[in-house]
């Protein structure tokens, strides 16, 4: 029987070894995760993220699952949002990552239960959630039309899905942004991470990745009422934002 | 950078005024469109009911229209002016949303005093409230000069009386020339009459 095939950054892979690869250069660069971050993006990627709460429409005593939450920043947000009275579940489908996200909530006193789960399959019940973020995730996972399936199917009717994600920048931009993504990035990787290939890997995937009109369909297919987005930084980052109606 | 920044504001300005939730909370996910002069701007009413920029692509239900001159007249405070705002779409929201923005007030001293202390930033706020205010009755003596001097020594203005009897003088004619038509059809009629008998 044919194996079915899919992208792993610019390269052809079996379905089923694409989970394992991206598991690889998460577990590779898990430690150094937060540096790079802040290197890659001179640390805009906290503004992307803040704005993402901002716009979330989350108050006191709401429930949230922070999906492919690695370090956590999200999940800390979010937390300050819902007070004592809500709820915030970590998860990731990466144990280096979501062993680092979850030491850093409880350093920060934050009560956060940090689950390791794939968001192809979540094991929570339907409508159990009033907001599912997913920053940088969607773009890793191996089918995203199941992924956004499942995450419109735990969320309560009136809930939000935010995907914040690499996107198609302004076409102006395009040769800065590739001789920046395939030159410098992978070259920072090696410095800082001593990694420069998971970087490589980081580059092709945000090209592989849907854009911003072609995300939002995906949405409206998954079975959401609504779907917009919102464009950062000249489209370098979209957030895009779907209700269950 | 600048959506984040705007929609950073108006989180801050709604938790400064907490009671504005109760009343946007209705139209929560409802887009507003702010038209003045050339600029557009797309608000979000969001499930907490605060308020954020909106997305590319959310289609407005609501928008208001404000041409530049009225907008300077609302600064200067003239309240009828409020009541010349056009609004398109869904009235009920955007008077509403449109109630609540007057009310909402940025409460800048509190912000200060947390960088340079409650002494210095009452001082720094009520300077600036002094400087705005002699700012605003200059602009509005300014404002008023101007006029003046359009309608009484160059006239470029018309006053309101003028424009008021030019009104009446069209409306006078415009009665006039009824009645003349109606006699001149009498007259023709009665004309036409003659010749056939």
């Amino acid at each position: 029987m044919e194996q079915k095939t899919t992208h792993f950054g610019f390269k052809t892979v079996n379905e089923t070894e694409k989970q394992q690869k991206v598991g690889e250069v998460f577990h590779s660069v898990a430690l150094k995760y937060d540096v790079m971050n802040d290197v890659m993006s001179a640390g805009v990627h906290r503004v992307w993220k803040r704005f993402a709460v901002d716009t979330s429409g989350i108050k006191a005593g709401d429930k949230v699952l922070d999906i492919a939450g690695g370090s956590g920043d999200l999940s800390k947000l979010f937390s300050q949002k819902v007070g004592i009275n809500g709820q915030v579940i970590l998860t990731d489908i990466n144990a280096s990552m979501l062993a680092v996200g979850r030491d850093r909530m409880i350093d920060a006193g934050l009560s956060v239960p940090a689950a390791q789960c794939n968001a192809e399959q979540l094991p929570f019940a339907d409508n159990s959630f009033d907001c599912v973020i997913v920053a940088f995730g969607l773009r890793n996972m191996t089918h995203k039309d199941i992924a956004l399936k499942e995450m419109q199917r735990v969320l309560k009717v009136g809930g939000r899905l935010l995907v914040l994600e690499f996107s198609k920048v302004w076409q102006p931009l395009e040769k800065i942004y590739d001789a920046y993504s395939f030159k410098l990035l992978p070259f920072m990787g090696k410095l800082i991470a001593k990694d420069a290939q998971s970087y490589e890997y980081l580059a092709e995937s945000i090209r592989m990745h849907p854009d911003q009109e072609t995300l939002k369909k995906m949405m409206l297919d998954a079975g959401f009422g609504k779907a917009d987005y919102y464009n950062l930084t000249a489209g370098m980052v979209a957030l895009h934002k779907g209700y269950k109606l | 950078m600048l959506n984040s920044l705007a929609t950073r504001f108006l989180q801050h300005l709604t938790n400064q005024n907490n009671w504005s939730r109760e009343h946007l909370l209705p139209f929560a996910g409802k887009v507003v469109q702010f038209e003045i002069a050339f600029i557009k701007t797309n608000l979000l009413i969001l499930e907490d009911g605060s308020l954020s920029i909106a997305g590319e692509t959310d289609a407005p239900e609501a928008s208001i229209h404000l041409p530049p001159s009225l907008a300077l007249r609302i600064i200067a405070g003239d309240e009828s002016a409020k009541k010349q705002i056009k609004i398109d779409g869904d009235a009920h929201f955007a008077a509403e949303l449109g109630k609540v923005l007057q009310h909402m007030r940025w409460d800048a001293e509190e912000d200060l005093s947390k960088v340079i202390g409650d002494i210095a930033a009452n001082k720094s706020v009520a300077g600036s409230k002094k400087i705005l205010a002699e700012a605003k009755k200059q602009s509005v003596n300014l404002a008023e000069m101007l006029a003046e001097f359009w309608q009484e020594e160059k006239p470029i203005l018309a006053k309101k009386r003028h424009v008021a009897q030019f009104n009446t003088d069209v409306d006078t004619l415009k009665s006039d020339v009824a009645r003349l038509e109606k006699r001149l059809g009498k007259l023709t009629k009665k004309h036409q009459e003659s010749h056939v008998n």
